[in-house]
């Protein structure tokens, strides 16, 4: 069977609509990041420290279906937790005010940017962590992660975003508990 | 047949394509202790490859408030200032260019550290004038100072 085009215009009227129903398919609406992907599996530590601490996060933000891929501050305390939990880097983590030292994190930039079809983000946090007894500062220091995700890593490109904004939070969680698991406190 | 094929994927692209014309978001935070009414002179980081000046619409804002405010090229610790400006801002097409995106960072002058962010997000049919852009971010920032 033999298919006829009525003409070449039509042709190409096909191809790029195929294109662009396709583009469209693959796009969907942007995920929020997960704490999972954004826990590290491992950090590499110089010390473990029998105090507790507790956990302020902000400068996050709520993923909008339209948008793009953001990290709440939920999901990013939720995943330092764990981080911490994992690590022992910290005795325990207390919820609320009760530790013996505070971290508060702040997420300052994220930069999404997209080249071809891969996906880079980079990220700075600033990291501090307070003696809750006399309130001094103990350490704080500005945190700069990158990560890139391809079409390897993922097809859709909501999926991966995301997955490229996980990892420099998670990244960025890596590098800022290994300079903690080095002071001496 | 074809003819339909073709509408009802244009339809569907087009769609998808006007789905995210209207996002806007604007945002900002401090970190605890700081306080931003003691800081009265800036120092703004001309962002390298920055073709739209941006730097000057935020000296220009700062100086509108009465604080001193200069700009230059990144400069090796410490900077002469109370405080440094650092900004990354996003343009996009669509019929003219427009300033999509802004983050303005304050550090601290000694060892960079960023004290205070705020960042506005304005897709093309509710696209603010760069001038506008500084003037919230900055304003947002400032709300969140005690």
């Amino acid at each position: 069977m033999k298919i006829l085009f009525p003409s070449p215009l039509v042709h190409k009227l096909i191809a790029v609509s195929a294109v662009l129903l396709a583009t469209a398919l693959a796009g969907g609406c942007a995920t929020p990041t997960t704490s999972q992907g954004m826990t590290p599996t491992a950090i590499q530590t110089a010390a473990r420290h029998d105090k507790t601490v507790s956990l302020k996060v902000s400068g996050g933000q709520e993923t909008e279906a339209i948008g793009k891929s953001q990290i709440s501050n939920a999901a990013y305390a939720q995943a330092l937790t764990d981080a911490i939990n994992n690590s022992k880097i910290f005795s325990s983590v207390i919820q609320g005010n009760g530790g013996d030292y505070l971290l508060t994190v702040t997420i300052f930039n994220m930069d999404q940017l997209l080249f071809g079809l891969t996906f880079m983000v980079k990220m700075e946090a600033g990291w501090q962590l307070k003696r809750v007894s006399d309130g001094s500062m103990v350490w704080q220091e500005s945190i700069k992660s990158e990560n890139t995700a391809t079409t390897g890593d993922a097809f859709a490109a909501v999926t991966r975003l995301r997955l490229a904004t996980e990892g420099a939070a998670r990244k960025n969680i890596e590098q800022g508990l290994s300079r903690i698991s080095a002071l001496k406190l | 047949m074809l003819k339909k094929i073709v509408f009802i994927s244009l339809v569907i692209a087009a769609l998808s394509a006007l789905s995210g014309c209207a996002v806007n978001r604007a945002s900002a935070s401090i970190t605890p202790d700081t306080d931003l009414k003691a800081m009265k002179t800036f120092y703004v980081v001309h962002r390298e490859g920055d073709k739209h000046d941006t730097d000057q619409l935020i000296k220009d804002h700062l100086n509108k408030k009465g604080l001193a405010a200069t700009t230059g090229p990144e400069l090796p610790l410490p900077y002469p200032a109370d405080a440094v400006v650092t900004y990354i801002d996003k343009w996009f097409w669509d019929i003219t260019m427009y300033m999509l995106e802004l983050t303005i960072n304050i550090r601290n002058p000694s060892d960079n550290f960023p004290v205070a962010v705020g960042n506005s997000y304005h897709t093309s049919l509710t696209r603010l004038s760069p001038t506008e852009m500084v003037d919230e971010v900055m304003t947002n920032i400032y709300k969140q100072a005690k």
